[in-house]
């Protein structure tokens, strides 16, 4: 379908959604939330897919909601609750069930929800210049997008709650050193990078990948033991997969493998 | 002459609450954490009192259970000492009302935190600790385990590998080794320990109060909750929130890029 605001680019396995409101730093309207939301299930429903890349046109990448957006329900009575259940949740539910991998190019700020979209994503790289904002206690609001759930995995009880209560803006390596985010490069260079990345993961073996995201999801409301299943269940599927056939025999032959997502 | 062992002060919207037991390092005896409990209790049901700011007097923060002293509780029916009984008549209800607390609690660890010092510690929301403040995990050292809630936060903020090495081990860290792990949220020079953690706990007290609460309450559950469960926690206090006075405020001065006058409703 076509998109107003956002664009999505297909190229041989890789999907590429770029926001696309640069003048308003990407932040998020009514009607791009909506289109990011068909966007995610056009793309689980296409076999041919088989990574996704994320990232912002302009100097941002994404500045959280839109509250000046004018189909934004402002008055007393509006119910932020719903905008979440409706659109959001289901975007982060989304990214995080996807069979593929999702990788994040961070090109510029990521406030709000913007920081969840990256933070929700598998794998996020940042440019040097972008920065990460829990900003919505500035507004008397608490995270939204998972980020309640993210932040304490990925940086520990003590420093979420400064985050999410402070509401500091960490610049991209500082995220990198916390563990926010996988990489940090120079802006020049970070669409290149995180293309690669996601090229590599495209062409890789997608059902592996697939099983990783899927037991790394399950991780954190498991025991060790019920991992270990985990772990035997989907490996005993791994195994009979023409991926880890080809993988076998391309390490035997010490040549690349040649995987299919199969 | 009766001790006051903990010192109770609110100014500016914030109860600072000050263990005052510097001869024994504000070792935490009975009557300890039973007025700690009972001012926290007092924060939660005054509705002027919007932060809460917990330091230690003298040169430590607090040294954890008072062995000397009424710190290990009961005897009981088997001649040995119940360790179990003051843990769920005194600390365990102290941490959990800490914790359940709907108002923000600062941390000013001001000196050394052992044992169940260094987890009174981490039950609070954010820690500023003086540069020479350590985090010490003492309790292997006397066969026992990190209690007053350490075996969860400490996997929790640090990870699994350092949790286990640090409560194994009994290793004291250092204020910014500690702040390297995101033990601690800040490391602050000896001399403007004080200052800035007043600073901070004012501005947190004049901040959307119920932003701060909804936060503590979505970060309790975080630890158990799936993602999907979390989400909808998510959307459920955004709903509440986005009703209230301060959100409307927020936005307004945001849009107007003004700063936000909350009012904590």
């Amino acid at each position: 379908m076509a998109y107003e605001k956002i664009l999505l680019a297909r190229d041989s396995g890789l999907a590429t959604i770029t926001l696309n409101a640069p003048d308003r730093l990407n932040a998020v309207s009514r009607k791009m939330i909506a289109e990011i939301k068909q966007c995610w299930e056009e793309l689980a429903a296409d076999a041919s897919v088989r990574a996704v890349l994320l990232t912002g046109a302009g100097r941002g990448f994404c500045a959280g909601a839109d509250l000046a957006d004018p189909d934004r329900a402002a008055s007393a009575t509006a119910d932020s609750g719903a905008a979440l259940e409706q659109f959001f949740n289901p975007v982060i539910r989304a990214m995080r069930s996807i069979p593929k991998p999702v990788v994040s190019a961070v090109n510029g700020v990521a406030a709000g929800v913007g920081m969840s979209f990256a933070l929700a994503s598998d794998i996020a790289i940042a440019g040097k210049s972008a920065s990460f904002l829990q900003a919505f206690a500035r507004i008397g609001l608490l995270p939204d997008g998972g980020s309640t759930w993210f932040l304490p995995r990925l940086v520990g009880d003590q420093r979420a709650r400064a985050l999410a209560m402070l509401a500091p803006q960490i610049s991209a390596e500082q995220a990198r050193q916390w563990g926010l985010i996988w990489d940090v490069v120079d802006d020049a260079a970070l669409m290149t990078t995180a293309t690669e990345i996601a090229r590599k993961l495209a062409d890789g073996p997608t059902l592996a990948l697939a099983r990783i995201k899927e037991a790394l999801n399950q991780s954190t409301g498991n025991d060790l033991s019920q991992q270990l299943d985990v772990e035997r269940d989907s490996q005993r599927v791994l195994g009979r997969s023409d991926d880890f056939k080809e993988g076998v025999a391309a390490f035997l032959a010490k040549r690349k493998a040649d995987f299919k997502g199969k | 002459m009766e001790e006051t062992p903990v010192l109770a002060a609110v100014q500016s919207g914030v109860l600072t609450l000050t263990l005052n037991r510097p001869q024994r390092l504000n070792a935490m005896s009975q009557p300890l954490i039973a007025a700690l409990g009972e001012q926290i209790a007092r924060a939660a049901s005054d509705s002027a009192i919007r932060a809460v700011l917990l330091t230690g007097t003298g040169r430590g923060f607090c040294a954890g259970a008072d062995l000397a002293g009424s710190g290990t509780g009961a005897i009981g029916a088997d001649g040995k000492p119940d360790l179990g009984a003051v843990m769920e008549s005194h600390y365990n209800p102290l941490i959990r009302s800490i914790r359940a607390l709907p108002k923000p609690v600062i941390g000013a660890i001001n000196g050394v935190a052992a044992g169940g010092g260094a987890n009174l510690a981490l039950a609070c929301d954010i820690v500023l600790a003086a540069r020479s403040a350590r985090f010490d995990q003492a309790f292997v050292r006397i066969s026992l385990m990190p209690d007053l809630g350490g075996t969860w936060f400490l996997p929790h903020t640090v990870g699994d590998a350092r949790a286990r090495a640090l409560a194994m081990l009994g290793t004291s860290v250092p204020a910014e080794e500690a702040a390297r792990m995101g033990m601690v949220w800040q490391v602050i020079d000896d001399a403007d320990l004080m200052a800035e953690a007043t600073n901070l706990a004012r501005k947190m007290a004049a901040g959307p109060t119920l932003s701060y609460a909804a936060i503590k309450q979505a970060m309790n559950r975080a630890g158990t909750n799936t993602l999907d469960q979390q989400l909808d926690l998510e959307r459920d206090s955004q709903r509440a929130l986005g009703k209230s006075a301060d959100f409307k405020e927020g936005v307004a001065a945001f849009l107007a890029k003004r700063a936000a006058d909350f009012k904590g409703r």
